[in-house]
């Protein structure tokens, strides 16, 4: 635009000096125009010129002369008849010339128009409408460079505005012509050329400009938006350089335009911010009395906050957007007349930094950058005023900031999410603004102290949750992570004051902001106070903290600019003093204060009793000493009848929070994290190992954040990397297990999550174990049992088994040979040898061999293979398993039933990793198997049930070793009672189920089918089985109990079929079988032809179930 | 009532073998660091900050390695090994590179003594190749200083200690024999000064604090015996004897005093500490070596 207007600014020789309204080339030269008259009289030679004149492709006209002879007809018509139309000719034909042509004719053209506004006489608004945007087009086009124009076309216009009764109020036009007249003024004021535009501010042009600002100001009142929208930019243009004797009028008219732009909705209030920053521009060049200054800012305070209220968390962004900008501009350019206004402006400016829309928060950002620079600025600068300026500025923040802590509890608490949003907005937009000074303002005790409670208030846990206590799991123990993966659990924090979570991550970025700005030492000190001070601060002083620390690493931190710009007044921070700060925290945080809490409500009393054995004498008083029992150690058991839910929910809160700090530690540090792993490791371990399952989760992903920050590909590579750390700890716990009662605990994590190349250096550790069981097995017992089994199934886990499955496969293929089809032929031979055999008759030594060594023979070219003496050093985990089986033996007889429990599921994890070396298993099984015989036959329920999953996982591996005792101690014994309680249980009453022997009963059946299965017993062991059995086949038993038989049968059949479907049918026989043959002697079986009695249906399922029988109606 | 024993503040394992010798260099670089020679050869620097080993060397071809020691002036290390060789470690620039070695001669288990004479010398007493021969050599050159004999016959040299006693005259060495006695050697004048059958066994081992002139040594009949050294550089009993475990009958190098009294005390505490951790561990544990920096730490050595 400029160029072109420059360009064609040679033009205009006509300066219009004279002061003459008329136009040279209308008035002076007359018989020039008489001659272009004979030129060009008739229409048609006109038709003919436009047509030699415009080229076909509407290229605009660029010669002068050309663009003369084409307009000048149209404009003498003009002015010889005032018409719609011939304006709008005109205006047609404006638009095919060029601006620089135009702006040569700029003069000529004009003078038509403005001829028709001056005029006398009422005109109709569709003509003046259609005179002034030919005269916009033309204005916006070309450029002014004559005052005088500018000035008579100014007052040209506006008259068009005014009533002719009353030039202060506006005609009664239409909509449209005002719009265009005020498109106009606009245009006008904006071709004003060079300096030309500040002769309007000169002191006689006074009244005429100050008609002009009321007549709009009225306007602006009672029109319309649209109207209001382009009179409030006039308004701003003028008033830029507008006179303080007109600025008297300014408070007032404001004050009715924010009433309407408090009381209409959308588009006032959009304008409202507009208007107000051109009325504080002008406030800021205005020369008035400091009186007026004063005054009027007050008025405009008042009005201003009233703006902010109304827009600061308006629904729609783009009014947002706006109060935005107009917070910025006055900020930026009059912050010396601002005044009070400052607090109210940043407040609004600083409100949107985390503005849902993200071209606000973009604009803010920039916004936000360019005021912190302005202000941290001038401190190196000379100008005492700046400096000063600069002072109130922080001041002010720094103020604000204070008052804003001293309010955030109470708004927190009164008012709704998302004014609470607006309020944090504006306090994390303080921080940001004040940048690196937030270190100086936190130097201020009084507002260190505010902040920090206010903080501490707000971020007040919700612990009433009964759910998180109970929640439990097996530890870290199920959850065995091999792969990289890893899905972080959600633990929703329960806030007291507020429930939308981007609250919360509002929190934390405000103490991310002050850890990275801030005084890292200062504040950790400081909260580190908060958390030992009291429980009741502990919790959020351990969030703050975490937060502190990430934000001093730079961790999730928006700065404004570069951190090295951003920290250049402040002493860099460095990874040395990051670490120290780290450990500080984590010292605190591991504690036993404050690691070993308390979470767990009921320990059973044994439990209790264990630890108050364990305990020392010295170590009690010790305890005792101290003040608080729930705070100490899970040890010092004081804990029942004062412990409530909200204790134990406010505990394992804790934990999480210090947990994420770990993890949020090592996010901070990085690579230098590792050498912390020596001492934190093994806390975070502990919690993993954690029965609540809470507490549990937080540690095991605060794990994986460890691994990730310290750049390990995986948990068991965390583990593996660190095992000598982690083993110095637990070896050196281990001795002193009654204060350090976790240790096999987290021995048991580190097992779950790694693999065997861990074994060497455990090996050691599980003699310690082992051997500190030996020295203390009453107390202990249940603890280094759980390390055990957590170890066991590592073993059983690390080496799979390979070699046992040769008889599970051996006997598969035997059962799934007997399904193929069956060939009666070849069954009749065999049957007839087999007789033959039994009777003597042609027995020959070789064929038995052929029938029974190959199997054996086997095994013992294995055993020669390694010699018969010499005997290998066992595999580090086989010797391990038999140390621990040696244990077990011991244990399977304590008193304890829960501990027994646990003990039969190491001892089958046992037999299932030694299974891979029978010469071994077999004398373990043998020294074992009294226990396990009373394990069986006298035992609780559940511990019979357990001793069978035992029984079968040995069977399995050495069946023919274990038959003949089977058969010969526990059958009968079973047997035996199940008979003998048969007839009761089917006379029993709903309560019976409660009933020990029920529950046993239902043990041994479960567990019987399979055992037969495994062991493959012998015929009459089979029989005895069944008969013991086939009473539970009524349906008069309990259902679970009649369901366990069934089980049984199937296994039964399973081992022989033919036997026993003999013997269902000889029970119930639904079917009748007619031989294919007459030949054939008619089947009889005892079954048959029975009425339906008790045994029928489950006999019937049993037979459909397993032969495909069903009855032939 | 004997208090109950501190737990360590860590152990360094992972050395696949008993510790014969161990030494600490906590000045000089900003990692202390511990060097550990073991009986199946390797010498361990354990870094003390991480607490795991930086290097391993493996440099007397599977001997046992029987002393460590550095040269702090010049990031060198010493070690002895069975293999009747001393090495010099040149540990600079991360490397481990053999920079000289020298044979002794001696099939027995005396650990060197080193004595720093200058910027970049020192002396190295060690046993020879005869049975009561001792000899001194200047490092780095390797010039034999002097070889030292006694008339008498003592047996095997146990245990040596050079010095450079502070009245201002050449460095003194003691020595203790395979019979109990314990020789003070003037090495200028390559003369005895004094000697005494502190023990009627050999002398398995000795320490001596060179300020208050006080030291005490061991013999394999589980005695400890304190002496010490008058003005007129005579050695005499202090009357303090004391029974021991046996375990560890070559460990007491390095001790230092803290006191008179005291020293003998805090000696008993920590040796039970010791011994007990070698039950728990069934190892040899062949002795406390207090840092150098006279910190509070202290590392039971296992493996």
């Amino acid at each position: 635009m400029a160029p072109s207007r420059v360009s064609s600014s040679i033009v205009s020789v006509h300066t219009g000096q004279d002061g003459n309204n008329r136009h040279p080339a209308f008035g002076q030269t007359v018989p020039e125009s008489a001659q272009f008259k004979v030129e060009m009289s008739s229409n048609t030679t006109i038709r003919l010129l436009t047509v030699a004149v415009m080229p076909p492709t509407m290229a605009l006209i660029s010669d002068p002369k050309i663009a003369f002879a084409y307009l000048r007809p149209a404009c003498v018509l003009l002015i010889r008849e005032a018409t719609f139309n011939n304006v709008e000719t005109l205006n047609a034909q404006l638009k095919e010339v060029d601006d620089a042509t135009l702006q040569q004719l700029q003069e000529y053209i004009l003078f038509p128009l403005r001829f028709v506004l001056k005029v006398p006489g009422p005109k109709k608004d569709k003509l003046v409408q259609a005179v002034v945007e030919a005269m916009n087009h033309v204005l916006g086009n070309t450029c002014i460079q004559s005052w005088q124009i500018l000035r008579e076309l100014f007052s040209e216009l506006f008259l068009c505005l005014c009533s002719p009764d009353n030039p202060g109020k506006p005609a009664d036009t239409s909509e449209e012509l005002k719009l265009a007249v005020l498109g106009g003024l606009d245009a006008l004021l904006h071709a004003a050329y060079g300096d030309i535009v500040f002769k309007f501010f000169e002191s006689k042009m006074l009244p005429e400009l100050g008609a002009g600002i009321s007549l709009l100001l009225t306007l602006a009142e009672k029109e319309k938006s649209r109207h209001v929208q382009r009179s409030g930019r006039l308004l701003g243009m003028l008033w830029l350089h507008s006179y303080p004797e007109l600025q008297w009028r300014l408070p007032g008219s404001l004050q009715e335009m924010s009433d309407k732009a408090t009381e209409s909705q959308l588009g006032p209030s959009r304008f409202g911010p507009r208007l107000l920053a051109s009325s504080w521009k002008m406030l800021s060049f205005s020369q008035a009395s400091k009186d007026w200054v004063k005054n009027t800012s007050e008025k405009l305070c008042t009005l201003l906050k009233k703006i902010i209220s109304s827009t600061a968390a308006h629904q729609h962004w783009r009014v947002r957007l706006e109060l935005l900008e107009l917070a910025e501009h006055l900020l930026d350019t009059c912050s010396q007349s601002l005044g009070k206004c400052v607090g109210l402006l940043l407040e609004a400016l600083v409100g949107a930094i985390n503005d849902e829309e993200p071209i606000v928060k973009k604009r803010c950002e920039v916004a936000l950058k360019k005021a912190s620079k302005k202000n941290q600025m001038p401190v190196n600068m000379e100008n005492s005023k700046c400096t000063n300026s600069s002072q109130t500025f922080t001041d002010i923040l720094s103020e604000n900031l204070h008052s804003l802590a001293t309010s955030l509890p109470r708004l927190m608490r009164t008012s709704d999410d998302q004014n609470k949003m607006f309020v944090l907005n504006v306090f994390l937009g303080y921080l940001k603004l004040l940048g690196p000074l937030v270190s100086v303002v936190l130097n201020s005790a009084v507002h260190l102290e505010r902040i920090s409670k206010a903080l501490m208030q707000v971020l007040e846990l919700d612990v009433a949750d009964v759910r998180i206590v109970e929640e439990r799991g097996h530890g870290g123990s199920l959850e065995t992570s091999s792969g990289s993966h890893h899905s972080k659990h959600i633990r929703r924090k329960h806030f007291l004051h507020f429930t939308d979570e981007k609250i919360f991550f509002v929190l934390t970025e405000i103490c991310r902001t002050f850890g990275y700005y801030g005084n890292v030492f200062l504040l950790t000190d400081l909260f580190l106070d908060l958390y030992r001070q009291s429980s009741a601060y502990r919790k959020q002083a351990a969030m703050v903290l975490n937060e502190i620390i990430r934000g001093a690493a730079g961790i999730a931190v928006v700065a404004n600019g570069q951190r090295s710009e951003g920290k250049a007044n402040v002493v860099p921070l460095s990874q040395e003093d990051l670490k120290a700060a780290v450990m500080l925290v984590m010292e605190e945080y591991f504690s036993s204060d404050h690691w070993h809490l308390v979470t767990v409500n009921e320990e059973t009393h044994r439990d209790r009793q264990d630890r108050l054995l364990l305990r020392p004498p010295i170590l009690l008083s010790i305890s005792n000493a101290h003040a608080d029992p729930l705070q100490f150690g899970t040890f010092a058991c004081a804990s029942s009848p004062t412990s409530t839910v909200h204790q134990l929910n406010s505990n394992i809160w804790q934990l999480c929070i210090q947990l994420e700090g770990v993890a949020c530690f090592a996010q901070a540090l990085g690579d230098n994290f590792r050498p912390l792993l020596m001492t934190s490791l093994y806390p975070v371990l502990e919690k993993a190992g954690e029965e609540t399952l809470l507490i549990s989760q937080a540690a095991l992903d605060s794990m994986w954040d460890i691994s990730k920050a310290c750049g390990y590909f995986s948990l068991k590579e965390l583990i593996n990397e660190n095992s000598d750390y982690l083993l110095n700890d637990i070896s050196l716990n281990l001795q002193r297990l009654s204060q350090h009662p976790q240790a096999p605990r987290v021995l048991a994590v580190m097992l779950n999550h790694s693999d065997c190349t861990l074994l060497p250096l455990v090996r050691d550790i599980i003699q310690d174990v082992l051997m500190a069981l030996d020295l203390s097995y009453d107390h202990t017992a249940s603890l280094f049992c759980s390390v055990l089994h957590a170890l066991m199934k590592a073993l059983v886990r690390w080496f799979p088994m390979t070699s046992n499955t040769t008889k599970d496969s051996m006997r598969f293929k035997q059962t799934s040979t007997d399904k193929e089809v069956f060939d009666v032929r070849q069954f009749l031979l065999d049957y007839r040898r087999q007789k033959e055999l039994a009777e003597g008759i042609g027995i020959e030594e070789d064929d038995i061999d052929e029938l029974e060594i190959p199997p054996q023979a086997v095994f013992e070219e294995d055993d020669d293979a390694s010699g018969p003496d010499v005997k290998a050093e066992l595999p580090t985990h086989l010797s391990i398993t038999k140390d621990v089986m040696e244990r077990c033996i011991h244990l399977l007889s304590d008193s304890n039933l829960c501990l027994r429990l646990k003990v039969l599921d190491v001892l089958e994890l046992c037999v299932s990793v030694l299974s891979e070396k029978e010469d071994e298993l077999l004398p373990m099984t043998h020294r074992c198997w009294p226990a396990l015989v009373q394990r069986l036959t006298a035992d609780d329920p559940l511990a019979v049930l357990r001793a069978f999953r035992v029984l079968c996982t040995l069977s399995r591996t050495c069946g023919d070793f274990l038959r003949r005792r089977v058969s010969k101690e526990i059958l009968p014994k079973l047997s035996s009672s199940l008979v003998h309680q048969a007839p009761i249980s089917t006379k029993a009453g709903p309560v019976y189920t409660h009933t020990l022997a029920y529950k046993l009963q239902l043990a041994v059946l479960e567990g019987l089918g399979s055992l037969c299965q495994s062991l493959d017993l012998a015929e009459a062991d089979l029989d005895v089985v069944c008969e013991a059995c086939l009473p539970y086949l009524s349906c008069k038993q309990p259902i679970r109990l009649q369901q366990a038989c069934l089980s049984v049968f199937h296994h039964l059949i399973q081992v022989d079929p033919d036997s026993f479907w003999l013997t269902l049918n000889e029970l119930y026989c639904p079917s009748s079988f007619i031989p294919p043959h007459p030949d054939l002697q008619p089947m009889r079986l005892s079954g048959m032809g029975r009425p339906r009695d008790e045994y029928s249906d489950n006999v019937l399922t049993l037979l459909r179930e397993e032969f495909g029988q069903s009855g032939d109606e | 009532m004997s208090r109950p024993t501190p737990s360590p503040i860590y152990t360094l394992r992972g050395a696949s073998g008993p510790f014969n010798t161990l030494h600490f260099s906590c000045h000089g670089g900003d990692t202390p660091l511990l060097f550990s020679g073991s009986g199946k050869g390797a010498i361990h620097m354990w870094n003390l900050n991480t607490r795991r080993a930086d290097r391993i060397i493996e440099g007397h071809s599977g001997s046992s390695v029987i002393w460590v020691s550095a040269l702090p002036s010049t990031d060198t290390l010493i070690s002895q090994g069975r293999d009747m060789r001393v090495c010099l470690w040149d540990l600079s620039k991360g490397s481990n590179e053999l920079m000289d070695s020298l044979t002794t001669g001696s099939v027995g288990f005396c650990q060197c003594s080193l004595l720093e004479t200058g910027q970049r010398t020192c002396l190295l007493a060690f046993g020879g190749q005869q049975t009561e021969e001792l000899k001194i050599v200047e490092l780095p050159s390797k010039t034999l200083v002097c070889s030292l004999v006694p008339d008498s016959k003592l047996g095997l040299v146990m245990c040596v200690k050079l010095w450079q006693p502070q009245s201002g005259r050449g460095p003194l060495l003691l020595a203790g024999y395979e019979d109990g006695s314990l020789l003070l050697w003037d090495i200028t004048q390559r003369s005895i000064l004094s000697q005494a059958k502190v023990h009627p066994d050999p002398v398995m081992c000795l320490t001596f604090d060179t300020e208050i002139l006080r030291g005490i040594s061991a013999s394999s009949d589980n005695i400890l015996s304190s002496w010490i050294l008058d003005g007129q550089n005579n050695l005499q009993e202090a009357g303090y004897t004391l029974s021991w475990l046996p375990a560890n009958r070559r460990s007491l190098n390095g001790f230092v005093f803290h006191g008179l009294e005291e020293g003998m005390k805090s000696y008993g505490n920590k040796h039970s500490k010791c011994s007990q951790n070698c039950n728990r561990m069934k190892n040899v544990v062949t002795g406390p070596k207090l840092c150098d920096s006279h910190q509070p730490r202290h590392f039971p050595d296992e493996y």
